[in-house]
C-alpha cells in the first residue's frame, strides 16, 4: 500500500479541496516559498484534472464573454494608458470636475475604446461614461458614437439581482424629469436614444448624467425611478 | 470536436502575446467546460458566472506566466476556476434551490460526460478506470470533494463518519489513485 508524504498529502487534499479553510489559506500562503509543495500540487491537479473534464459542458450566458472583455480592457488599459491619462489630465479644467478615481477610470477606458474602434479616430465621435457607485469599481459602461447615434450600455460587473432589473436613465437639468433609456434584459443593450433628435438635444445628452436604478423585474412601474439609484456617470469623449 | 492539446497551447501562446483573437477562441473552446466545473461546485448561476468572468480576466492576465511543460491549458485553467470556486464556496454562497436539482441529477452521474473531454481522452479513461479501482463509498467521496467541492465536514456529515475517518479515507483513496495513475 502507498502512502503519501506529509506534503503529497496536503498537496492531494489541497487540490481535492477538502482542506479546512485555516489549512486551505496556510498552503496557498506557502506555495509561492516552496517549490517541492508547488511541484506536488501540480502533480494533483495533473491527475484530477480529468475529472473536472468528464463533467457535461453548459453554457455560459451569451453576454459573460463581453463582460469579460469590458474588465480585460479596463485592466490592460490602466499600465499601458498612464501617459495619456495624464496627457488628459494636463487638457485643463475640463477634467477638474471629475474626481481622481474617476478620471483615471474613464482615461483608461476611453484608450479601450479608441484603441477598440480601429477607424481613423480623429473626429471626435466616440464616447463614454463609466456608472459606478461612490467609491466601487466600475459597475456599467455606456459608448456613445455621435456618428451611428448607436448608444451600447454594457454591464461590467454588476451582479444580477433577483426579480429585480436595472433601469438606464438620462438626468438633465432641462429635462423635467429622468428621462428612461430602457431596462437592462441581458448585460448589454442596444439604444438610439439621439436617433432624430435635434443638435440641443444631442447637447443635452452629451452633458448629461446617467444613472441606473434597481427597479422591480422589467424596469419601473411608474415613468421615473422608484428604486435607489445604485450607479452614475457622465460621458467623456473616448477619442482624444 | 474539441480542440487539442496542441491547439489549446497556441491559444494560450497567443493570449501571452495579447491577441484578443487567441482569446476568443479560447473561450469559445473552454468556457462550457469550465461553467460546468463552477456551478457544480457553487450550485448557484450568478455566483458561477462571477467566478468565470474573474478566471477569464486572470488567464488573460496571466497567460504569459503559463508554462506547458508543467501543466496542460485545461489543468491550469481548471485550477483557477476550481481554486476560486472553493475560495467562494467556503464563504457560504447560497445555494439556489433549481440548480441543486440539477446538482442531485449529476450525483446521479447524469452530467458526466467522458467522452467529450478537451484532454486527451486516454487521460479521463485512465483516471475512471483508476478511480473504479477504488471501494464504491471512497469513489463517492473523492468525487463529491473533487467534483462538488464538499469539505471535510461535510462529507463527515453525509457518511456520518467523525473527520479524522474521513480524512483518513481522503489520504488513502488518493494514495491508492497516485499508485494507480502511476503503473
Amino acid at each position: 500500500m502507498i502512502e503519501l508524504d506529509d506534503i503529497d498529502g496536503l498537496a492531494a487534499e489541497y487540490v481535492l479541496g477538502t482542506l479546512p479553510l485555516d489549512e486551505r489559506d496556510a498552503v496557498k500562503a506557502r506555495l509561492p516559498r516552496d517549490a517541492a509543495l508547488r511541484r506536488a500540487v501540480s502533480d494533483w491537479e495533473r491527475r484530477l484534472t480529468p475529472l473536472a473534464d468528464s463533467l457535461r459542458p453548459i453554457a455560459p450566458p451569451p453576454n459573460l464573454y463581453s463582460k469579460v472583455r469590458a474588465q480585460i480592457g479596463l485592466s490592460s488599459h490602466v499600465i499601458s494608458l498612464k501617459s495619456r491619462e495624464q496627457h488628459l489630465v494636463r487638457r485643463g479644467n475640463r477634467w477638474r470636475n471629475f474626481s481622481a478615481g474617476m478620471t483615471a477610470m474613464a482615461a483608461s477606458l476611453a484608450g479601450l475604446i479608441g484603441y477598440n474602434a480601429m477607424q481613423p479616430p480623429l473626429m471626435p465621435t466616440q464616447f463614454v461614461a463609466v456608472l459606478q457607485s461612490a467609491e466601487d469599481k466600475p459597475a456599467f459602461l455606456l459608448t456613445v458614437d455621435t456618428k451611428t447615434q448607436n448608444c451600447v450600455i454594457t454591464a461590467v460587473t454588476a451582479p444580477k439581482q433577483a426579480n429585480k432589473s436595472y433601469q438606464v436613465w438620462m438626468i438633465a437639468d432641462k429635462l423635467p424629469k429622468p428621462k428612461s433609456l430602457g431596462v437592462l434584459a441581458e448585460g448589454e443593450m442596444n439604444v438610439m436614444p439621439m436617433a432624430g433628435a435635434s443638435d440641443a438635444d444631442n447637447a443635452m445628452f452629451m452633458n448629461a448624467n446617467f444613472a441606473v436604478s434597481l427597479e422591480p423585474e422589467g424596469g419601473s412601474p411608474s415613468d421615473g425611478p422608484t428604486g435607489p439609484v445604485l450607479f452614475q456617470g457622465k460621458l467623456i469623449q473616448a477619442t482624444p | 470536436m474539441p480542440p487539442t492539446r496542441t491547439q489549446l497551447d497556441g491559444l494560450i501562446a497567443g493570449v501571452a502575446k495579447g491577441d484578443e483573437a487567441s482569446f476568443a477562441e479560447l473561450y469559445q473552446a473552454t468556457s462550457s467546460k469550465l461553467f460546468a466545473v463552477a456551478l457544480r461546485i457553487l450550485r448557484n448561476r450568478e455566483a458561477a458566472e462571477e467566478v468565470l468572468q474573474e478566471a477569464y480576466f486572470k488567464v488573460w492576465e496571466r497567460a504569459g506566466d503559463f508554462n506547458p511543460a508543467l501543466a496542460s491549458p485545461l489543468t491550469w485553467m481548471a485550477a483557477i476556476v476550481r481554486n476560486r470556486s472553493l475560495d467562494e464556496v467556503r464563504r457560504k454562497v447560497p445555494k439556489s434551490s433549481g440548480d441543486d436539482e440539477m446538482i442531485l441529477d449529476g450525483l446521479a452521474g447524469d452530467n458526466e460526460h467522458p467522452l467529450d473531454g478537451l484532454e486527451r481522452q486516454e487521460d479521463v479513461g485512465r483516471l475512471m478506470r483508476c478511480l473504479e479501482g477504488l471501494e464504491p463509498e471512497k469513489q463517492q467521496i473523492v468525487r463529491l470533494a473533487y467534483l462538488d467541492g464538499l469539505s471535510r465536514e461535510e462529507l463527515a456529515a453525509r457518511f456520518s463518519r467523525p473527520e479524522g475517518t474521513i480524512k483518513t479515507w481522503l489520504h488513502r483513496s488518493l494514495a491508492q489513485l497516485k499508485g494507480c495513475l502511476e503503473q
